[in-house]
């Protein structure tokens, strides 16, 4: 049979030993000082530097959203193809679409940051050459109401795809084409002379990769606080090999993206491609590469490592500040105008507010049917 | 032989749950019974830890094969672009990385998967068949098979009863492997043959390029009103984000210039060759360098329709009729000036010369009109009158 941890039969007379429910509070309460913290802090940057305020406010939305996608999309090919490797960790994916409304929220509040971070949001756009013949599709109540339609079909297909157990190829259809429009609307008209026709790709397999990293995660944590009894050291090995294939994928789109930019050398495309490859951004655009293929290339490559969880949590770790660092280079050089990269209370707050509430939205479902009494293994 | 000794003795079962099989095989293990493999149409989480089997070797195998079209893709491509014949290609360094990454990838990947199916064939010991014996056809659709060798001294039916209560849908003993007698044609291993056959479908493929060959000049539908059209800068354009505030830039350092050239004054067509023929008096002195220098021009890219000596004769082209280029030696030629010869050498004849004034320098083309005059002083006055195939005055 296949190989499970040991867990130590415990004396559950004995008192002492923290319940989930004990956990839970204590979580709850770091999580909500989390979410109180960042908003803080990215409330104060705003007010110190609105364009990087803005910038990372949309990092932090497009984050939570990306996560709260890569569990429904990994929820939804599973159930596509009827896997049954993955039924033990199923928990870990329906959790995460529970972001989604919140991230809904948060990108609504951009209305009144959109004349900052959107060159077609403000009053002259109209002189502005690479926006003629745009500005039709590219302009605020048309964005936003492609915004709000785009997060109702995500949570509308979400909900039943976790509730219901139903729609998981309607899903992807619908999928496809929203989140490329996301993509494309969100992202790539910051730098409305620069564009990509494989731009919403990459941003799929960077979303791809992130939900298998927060997946493995979850799974291994939850396994640890006794919510996922039947995790075994296959599904860790499946995770392992998931991860390790997806962030080789990462690295081929990227690779696709970049190489023909970088070949053709067309002024339009190699321009804001410029600041990444020369001057202050230059580390960050190869420690991006490092943090979502380099390293967990090297640490996975090995048979024994892809199921050793320590290594798991530790290349999961990386390849989430690998993503983080993605989209920032995605956001920040159009919005920053060319200015260097910087790392302060804003950004902070970005990160400490996914955090929060990427918690406060998943630990209810992870509760969900578990007894709140039930003690945590101790030393599993 | 070690068929017969086996006879009767092996048995398979099949069924229809994963969680069955992996129960079978734990009851026969621990009866005594030696498990020999199974076959299920995917891999079942748990099987090796069920068969006590070691982690396979073949990932080293893999790794090896994978290093070794690495080392091969990038050693070939920088030795050849940055060593041993280093060629400036678009302005990119010689040792330009990105652009070797598809290559070595790919490489990577198809001598590593190649390898590792080959090494996995080594070890297994398989060969192709032409038919592929086949324990039960099941194990490729929705059945899972073990096969398994009865313990001494147990009779079958007690096992398949046993098994039956697992959930087998059916188990039987195996008759001796008739594919190890090798009896008929089908029974041997396929060789080449084999491999031709299986090439057949690729060939046919081939038949079909010239139907599915489409119109590459047609331009798609523009269904989102040209939106999706990358906004293309152009060369003189002003710039936000390139240095200089400007789309054209500084080309790359060791950059072969025009020499900074002024434009020159002259158009294409009949009138401005007519002009510069009058205007355009050749800058250059005839010099043993410049002779050396028209002749080796004249000789690489002239020579080829025009001859070595200007009399069309050694060239490719001399046999061909109507498409004869002029004869330089003619008294028709050696009648134009200078100035027409440098504009039919740099936008070309009226008729079927190209120009090379994109390929040759302002100082090249002088100094191959000069060399055209010694063609001409050298050449015998009277046969070329007479030379064959010559179309006349037209340049």
């Amino acid at each position: 049979m296949s190989q499970t941890f040991t867990v130590p039969v415990r004396d559950l007379t004995k008192s002492g030993i923290p319940t989930l429910a004990d956990i839970g509070e204590r979580l709850r309460g770091g999580a909500w000082a989390f979410v109180l913290l960042g908003a803080g802090l990215l409330g104060l940057g705003l007010v110190l530097q609105a364009e990087r305020g803005w910038g990372n406010l949309l990092l932090t939305t497009f984050n939570l959203a990306c996560v709260g996608l890569g569990g429904l999309f990994l929820l939804a090919i599973q159930s596509i193809t009827g896997a049954r490797w993955s039924d033990p960790i199923l928990k870990a994916h329906r959790a995460m679409p529970a972001l989604l409304p919140r991230a809904g929220l948060l990108m609504l509040l951009l209305w009144f940051g959109a004349a900052t971070l959107y060159p077609w949001a403000r009053p002259d756009a109209a002189t502005h050459e690479a926006l003629h013949g745009r500005l039709g599709w590219l302009n605020p109540p048309f964005f936003f109401g492609r915004v709000a339609l785009i997060f109702g079909a995500w949570i509308w297909t979400g909900r039943r795809l976790t509730q219901q157990g139903k729609g998981a190829a309607p899903f992807i259809l619908v999928f496809g084409l929203t989140f490329s429009v996301a993509n494309f609307d969100w992202l790539m008209s910051l730098e409305p002379v620069w564009s990509s026709t494989i731009f919403a790709i990459y941003g799929f397999s960077g979303m791809f990769l992130q939900g298998i990293a927060i997946v493995t995660i979850s799974a291994i944590v939850l396994r640890r606080v006794g919510l996922l009894p039947a995790v075994s050291k296959a599904q860790n090995h499946d995770l392992g090999k998931l991860l390790f294939a997806f962030s080789c994928f990462w690295a081929y789109i990227f690779l696709s993206q970049f190489l023909l930019i970088w070949y053709a050398n067309l002024p339009e495309e190699t321009g804001p491609m410029r600041l990444l490859l020369q001057g202050r951004w230059m580390p960050l655009f190869y420690l991006n590469l490092i943090l979502n293929f380099g390293l967990p290339f090297v640490l996975l490559l090995g048979r024994k490592a892809k199921t050793s969880e320590a290594v798991l949590l530790a290349t999961c770790a990386l390849l989430l500040a690998g993503r983080w660092l993605d989209l920032y280079l995605q956001i920040m050089p159009p919005v920053l105008h060319g200015l260097t990269p910087a790392f302060g209370l804003a950004e902070l707050g970005g990160i400490l507010l996914q955090l929060g509430l990427g918690h406060l939205s998943c630990w209810p479902v992870f509760m969900k049917d578990a007894n709140p009494a039930q003690e945590l293994p101790q030393g599993g | 032989m070690a068929t017969t000794e086996l006879r009767n003795s092996r048995f398979r079962a099949s069924f229809t749950d994963p969680e069955q099989l992996l129960r079978a095989v734990a009851y026969l293990r621990a009866a005594g019974h030696r498990v020999l493999d199974t076959y299920t149409p995917f891999p079942v989480h748990g099987m090796d830890e069920a068969l006590d089997q070691r982690p396979s070797r073949l990932p080293r195998a893999c790794l090896a094969f994978a290093a070794l079209g690495l080392a091969l893709a990038a050693g070939l491509q920088i030795w050849t672009s940055a060593v041993d014949y280093p060629l400036i290609m678009g302005g990119k360094p010689l040792l330009a990385i990105p652009a070797f990454i598809p290559v070595a990838f790919e490489l990577t990947v198809l001598l590593a998967g190649l390898g590792v199916v080959a090494s996995f064939f080594l070890v297994a010991r398989m060969r192709p068949r032409w038919r592929v014996p086949d324990l039960h056809p099941g194990a490729n659709d929705d059945r899972f098979i073990l096969a398994a060798e009865l313990a001494t001294d147990v009779q079958f039916p007690a096992v398949a009863r046993d098994l039956a209560d697992l959930g087998a849908l059916e188990s039987s003993l195996l008759v001796e492997d008739r594919f190890q007698r090798g009896g008929s044609f089908w029974d041997r291993p396929a060789g080449v043959g084999a491999l031709l056959l299986a090439c057949l479908p690729a060939f046919l493929i081939l038949l079909l390029v010239p139907v599915l060959n489409r119109d590459f000049q047609r331009r798609n539908l523009a269904w989102d009103g040209g939106m999706g059209a990358p906004l293309s800068a152009q060369a003189f354009d002003a710039s936000g984000v390139l240095p200089g505030g400007k789309v054209l830039q500084a080309p790359p350092p060791d950059t072969l210039s025009r020499r900074g050239e002024p434009p020159l004054a002259y158009g294409p067509g009949k009138a401005e060759a007519d002009r510069a023929g009058r205007e355009l008096p050749n800058p250059y002195q005839p010099t043993q360098a410049r002779f050396n220098r028209g002749k080796l021009v004249f000789e690489r890219v002239c020579a080829t329709c025009h001859g070595r000596e200007g009399d069309n004769n050694g060239s490719v082209i001399v046999a061909r009729g109507a498409f004869a280029p002029t004869v330089l030696v003619s008294p028709v030629v050696r009648d134009m000036p200078d100035g027409r010869l440098f504009h039919i050498a740099t936008f070309g004849g009226p008729t079927k010369m190209k120009g090379y004034g994109d390929l040759l320098s302002r100082e090249d083309r002088w100094n191959v009109v000069l060399y055209i005059r010694e063609l001409q002083k050298a050449a015998r006055p009277g046969p070329t009158a007479s030379t064959p195939a010559s179309t006349g005055a037209q340049p």
